[in-house]
């Protein structure tokens, strides 16, 4: 009843990415959700749709674009390949993508909501003491929308733990190379290893039953 | 205040169908905004802090121009300088007592000097939901002036208090002004408020100052009292002192050959003293010798009678002074009552405030 060495691999490559990704969307998040709470600007409307998309879109068909994108055919993959000669496709670096774009609208929903709850009033009140813009945000703009943020945090951390769709299309299913957690879950049915599934889904389940538990301890009063 | 430099103000905002159009210019120690709620107070002080952008026309605090939309310039809030007390106070929820008068510091001493002046010594470690309605507003006021401002903006600092409270900060108010040194603007729909503090009114109505002066003769004056009544009339009488009985705790005002007596106040025998009376807190009544408690009776004839809406006002002449009082359309009907009417104007000690701290 031992976990063995692949299953291994795959939750930590799940963990791995899912902190890679967030460390790259998270203030990108901070500012799109700023931009999209507290800003009118000419493209919000756009922004704010692209943002969602992944949100409504089947994953799979996030991961299908992604891999026309990424791939050595496509504009950003070919640009790539060409100039530094890697492959981003079916590597490491695909998951994080993949997972980050999935996750991202989950983040900025949750800074969103948070910092549409600080009232424009006190931000006013703080410039009129003195504080730039960027003061007002980091003193009262983000401590304020806490709540949201961390909630947003939260959400789109797990939801990158447990990203399917998109990846195994941009970045294929590669046991100790890009197999993550959820991967590894399908494999391991198609395969019929019953006792491998149940320890993944096990281990799945209390990781997402923490996230969500935090979410709501940090999010309600 | 002869060194005090001069404010101007001449712009232009428009906000959906409303247009708040101002020129004045501000020379006084506390010159107060007079106006109805949606008469563009608000509005007002947020194009001279720098939070609303004027649509035309240049503030400027004495030499330095703040807003010109002619040469495009527009100083944001942050480097104006400006105090700014909020009619809701807007302290910062997650930060305590000493981390919002802290706030706008500028790394000076003042912070001490106003936690004293306004006594908030004992908050400091307090959070704002742990603060009462007057305390909240004294942290305000503290905040706004720790950061050591070079006027002050005060948007109805008192609407949102009940009238005991009002009287306890007032005096902090008038603290406030002979300790710091600077001119401040102050904006309420409040006659009493202003009586007791500004140096200069101005009269708003739908976006235009319509009239301006002295305090106590413009608001006391026979033309304004049609704006009075849109602001919620209060009858404002300066009146001698007659008597001032601390043991029985009365004080005697002197109208004409009638008494006036009010709950006792260390005023000055001999001297005026101005008080306010609220139109509705004034009962009408047909006989003088009636078995209540209220303490003044002032006979009088009803010289206009007005029809307002939901209510009669009645002007009433009492010694050569002019009284507002609002009735009942019911109770114009059963007293019978008709200009030319004598009445009696019953009136609580209780509901006659002074307006001096």
């Amino acid at each position: 009843m031992r976990i063995t060495p692949a299953e291994v691999a795959a939750l930590s490559l799940s963990i791995k990415v899912a902190l890679l990704s967030l460390v790259i969307t998270f203030p990108l998040g901070l500012l799109v959700g700023w931009l999209l709470a507290k800003r009118t600007f000419p493209g919000k409307v756009l922004l704010n749709t692209l943002v969602m998309c992944p949100l409504v879109l089947p994953p799979i068909v996030s991961g299908y674009l992604l891999l026309i994108l990424l791939g050595r055919q496509g504009i950003i993959g070919g640009f790539i390949y060409q100039v530094f000669g890697i492959e981003i496709v079916f590597s490491e670096v695909a998951v994080v993508i993949a997972v980050s774009i999935i996750s991202f609208p989950l983040l900025v929903r949750g800074i969103m909501t948070g910092m549409e709850s600080v009232p424009v009033e006190l931000e006013n009140a703080a410039r009129t003491l003195g504080a730039s813009p960027m003061k007002v945000f980091w003193t009262i703009t983000v401590p304020m929308a806490y709540r949201g943020i961390i909630g947003g945090t939260i959400l789109g951390f797990s939801k990158s733990l447990g990203e399917f769709g998109a990846t195994i299309m941009v970045a294929g299913n590669i046991p100790g190379k890009t197999q993550t957690m959820a991967l590894a879950i399908f494999s391991a049915v198609h395969l019929g290893e019953d006792v491998s599934v149940y320890r993944l889904v096990f281990i799945s389940t209390v990781v997402a039953f923490v996230a969500l538990w935090l979410t709501e301890r940090f999010t309600l009063r | 205040m002869a060194d005090s430099p001069k404010i101007k103000l001449d712009f232009r905002k428009s906000l959906g169908n409303f247009i708040l159009d101002i020129n004045c210019r501000l020379e006084t120690k506390v010159s107060a905004f007079l106006g109805v709620s949606g008469s563009g107070k608000s509005t007002l002080l947020n194009c001279v802090s720098g939070t609303l952008t004027p649509d035309e026309g240049e503030i400027a605090f004495g030499d330095e121009i703040l807003f010109a939309s002619a040469s495009k310039i527009n100083l944001p809030p942050e480097k104006r300088r400006f105090g700014y007390v909020f009619q809701e106070g807007y302290l910062f929820p997650h930060l305590t007592v000493a981390q919002n008068i802290r706030y706008g510091q500028q790394r000076s001493r003042k912070a001490s000097i106003v936690v004293d002046i306004l006594e908030i010594s004992g908050l400091l470690q307090r959070y704002p939901k742990q603060l009462s309605g007057g305390q909240r507003q004294r942290v305000a006021i503290a905040r706004a002036l720790a950061m050591e401002p070079r006027m002050l903006l005060m948007d109805e600092p008192l609407a949102s208090l009940d009238s005991s409270l009002k009287a306890r900060i007032i005096p902090y108010l008038h603290h406030v002004k002979d300790a710091f040194d600077i001119p401040i603007l102050y904006v309420t729909h409040a006659f009493s408020e202003i009586l007791a503090l500004a140096d200069e009114a101005f009269l708003l109505s739908d976006g235009k100052i319509i009239a301006n002066g002295e305090p106590h003769q413009l608001l006391t004056a026979p033309s304004v009292m049609p704006i009075a009544q849109l602001t919620g009339v209060e009858n404002i009488l300066s009146l001698p002192v007659t008597l001032s009985d601390k043991a029985r705790g009365v004080t005697s005002l002197e109208i004409g050959s009638q008494q006036l007596v009010i709950p006792y106040t260390d005023a000055e025998i001999g001297g005026l003293l101005p008080v306010a009376i609220r139109a509705e807190d004034i009962i009408i009544s047909l006989a003088p010798d009636l078995p209540i408690s209220a303490r003044n009776m002032l006979h009088g004839t009803i010289q206009v009678l007005d029809v307002v809406g939901e209510r009669t006002v009645l002007s009433i002449l009492v010694e050569g002074h002019l009284l507002s009082v609002k009735i009942t359309h019911e109770a114009r009907q059963q007293l019978q009552l008709q200009e030319g009417s004598a009445v009696y104007c019953v009136i609580k000690a209780n509901a006659i405030n002074p307006l001096r701290a």
